[in-house]
């Protein structure tokens, strides 16, 4: 009885540690948008909200804002879509030994480091004629978001009831009724979720980005900029934005992924 | 004739089902498989200024192998990768088993916690390790105020331990994954069985926790060592100029003064394929223990 308190107490411990790791950094920033003193050091001297009206003077920030919302809605949607009917179609398969290696393969993108993807893009846009920027770019977020759609897609699925598609068949639905009226309703939240996810990658994404982008503009390289350039309090404010941003699109993708099932 | 209509319409059949998969299927071999081996065929090429030519020259792979300086950088990547993933596979072992057995339904929410830290901004974290770690940073000046120490400790910026305290946060939730997952196959009753009959908790670790989370024990240490390896925006921005790796010298061959990017893809081939080897060395070593 003591030992298992004690046990219980022993893993608690660790958990709360554990999540402080990975939380401190974000904590971090948050907190020292608001000091004046623009050291990130203690003690804390006071509050303010210059560094987020710094951010937004900041003459290229409405252009880096303007093409992450961009590629994040390409990436929502392309990959939304693709992935869901990927992993769709993957769940339909009779052969399971297929419906794995299908999967894992779907995966691999996630396993590669994304400086090898972000250069292997270059590489053949280059090849292809095709000169730098959102476009490429756009294309290498859906790239790096398809697994992560796929997965989420793939763990909501299996609650799927597959014999009501068969029952719409048997009464005679066409494959495509069937898709509209039977399924599409049914894994449309799932959808909805897994593009909010993807969404997320992209907002976030830099390395593929880094190296696909040229000259234009994403926050994340806005950032990257400003953190090269040394310690700038107004990278905490923006750094901030686009957490909250994040964090949002995350808690929406997991609510609405979850509703029906 | 009612063998070939059999044929076609199973054929037809297998068409309606492959159809959702030909899109992203479609995208993966264009955008994905194809650059890969474009990469691949770069490697042999060669460079004038930013001007690719058409070769068959093994001349940057020459290159690779007689410079001790690459040699040095993909020796520390690789070290600092396997730490990580050293750190990291048990780590993330740790807290899926209490996750899983020790507050089982409370730990679906934690979950969710460590995975929403996952999505939650890759360079913020890695920036906000080098202001907590730095010589005037949070964790130094803290220590300061505090009286602990009168010199900041030097050796927690800009050095290895910065690179693997950060990729190590970085990587943790996404080794969770696919251990949390694997553990949950396992039932409680072996684990309780295992107990009653006095089995003490290194034998059950090493009898049935890890034989039976290993599949995604594999999926994490691929993920870790992996993904360390090639990382450069860490280094870059947390480690000092006797902590570049690997992953910073080709960044640069593709966006710096001076790039070259055949010998970066021959220096990324080059270090995915020694990364490669390590991995499934490890991966039989590990059989090797579980199954002795």
């Amino acid at each position: 009885m003591v030992n298992a308190l004690s046990s219980n107490l022993l893993a608690r411990g660790f958990l709360a540690l554990v999540l402080l790791y990975l939380y401190a950094p974000i904590m971090v920033i948050v907190l020292f948008s608001f000091t004046t003193s623009p050291r990130l050091s203690m003690p804390i001297e006071g509050l303010t909200l210059a560094w987020y009206k710094n951010a937004f003077a900041n003459p290229l920030i409405t252009k880096a804002l303007t093409n992450s919302l961009i590629l994040a809605a390409i990436a929502a949607i392309g990959a939304g879509l693709m992935g869901a009917a990927f992993a769709f179609g993957v769940m339909k398969l009779a052969q399971p030994r297929l419906r794995q290696a299908l999967l894992a393969a779907s995966l691999l993108p996630a396993v590669v480091p994304l400086l090898v993807i972000g250069i292997s893009l270059a590489v053949l846009f280059h090849g292809l004629g095709l000169p730098q920027g959102l476009r490429n770019t756009a294309i290498g977020h859906v790239l790096v978001s398809l697994p992560f759609v796929v997965l989420t897609m793939n763990a909501r699925l299996e609650t799927f009831d597959f014999t009501t598609l068969e029952a719409a068949r048997d009464l005679g639905a066409s494959s495509f009724q069937t898709f509209r009226d039977i399924t599409f309703p049914q894994i449309r939240p799932s959808i909805v979720g897994a593009a909010l996810l993807a969404a997320a990658l992209s907002l976030d994404e830099f390395v593929v980005t880094w190296f696909n982008i040229g000259n234009e503009q994403s926050v994340p390289v806005l950032v990257w900029g400003l953190m090269r350039r040394g310690v700038d309090p107004s990278i905490n404010a923006l750094a901030s934005m686009l957490l909250f941003l994040l964090v949002c699109l995350v808690i929406g993708s997991n609510f609405i992924g979850r509703r029906n099932t | 004739m009612t063998a070939t209509t059999g044929t076609a319409r199973r054929w037809g059949e297998a068409g309606v089902v492959a159809r959702p998969l030909l899109p992203a299927s479609l995208f993966y071999v264009v955008f994905f498989a194809v650059p890969m081996l474009a990469l691949f065929v770069l490697s042999f090429w060669r460079a004038n200024g930013f001007v690719l030519i058409p070769d068959l020259t093994f001349d940057n792979y020459e290159k690779i192998a007689t410079s001790s300086l690459y040699r040095v950088l993909i020796i520390r990547t690789i070290t600092v990768g396997f730490i990580t993933a050293a750190i990291v596979v048990p780590l993330a072992f740790a807290v899926s088993y209490v996750m899983r057995f020790v507050f089982e339904t409370r730990g679906q929410v934690i979950l969710q916690l460590i995975l929403l830290s996952l999505f939650s901004g890759y360079l913020v974290r890695i920036y906000a390790w080098r202001t907590i770690l730095g010589k005037q940073g949070l964790l130094n000046s803290t220590l300061q105020w505090l009286g602990l120490i009168d010199r900041p400790l030097e050796f927690l910026i800009y050095s290895n331990f910065a690179i693997v305290i950060t990729l190590t946060g970085l990587l943790l939730p996404l080794a969770v994954l696919p251990i949390y997952s694997a553990m949950s196959n396992i039932s409680r009753d072996y684990l309780e069985a295992a107990r009653d009959l006095g089995a003490p908790a290194h034998t059950l670790i090493r009898t049935i926790l890890v034989p039976m989370a290993l599949p995604g024990l594999r999926t994490a240490f691929a993920f870790a060592f992996l993904l360390a390896a090639g990382d450069f925006v860490t280094p870059t921005l947390v480690g000092g100029t006797q902590s570049l790796l690997i992953g910073n010298v080709i960044a640069d061959q593709f966006r710096g003064i001076g790039s070259n990017w055949p010998l970066g893809a021959a220096l990324a081939f080059v270090t995915i394929a020694i990364v490669l080897a390590l991995y499934f060395l490890v991966m039989r070593l590990i059989r090797w223990v579980t199954t002795w």
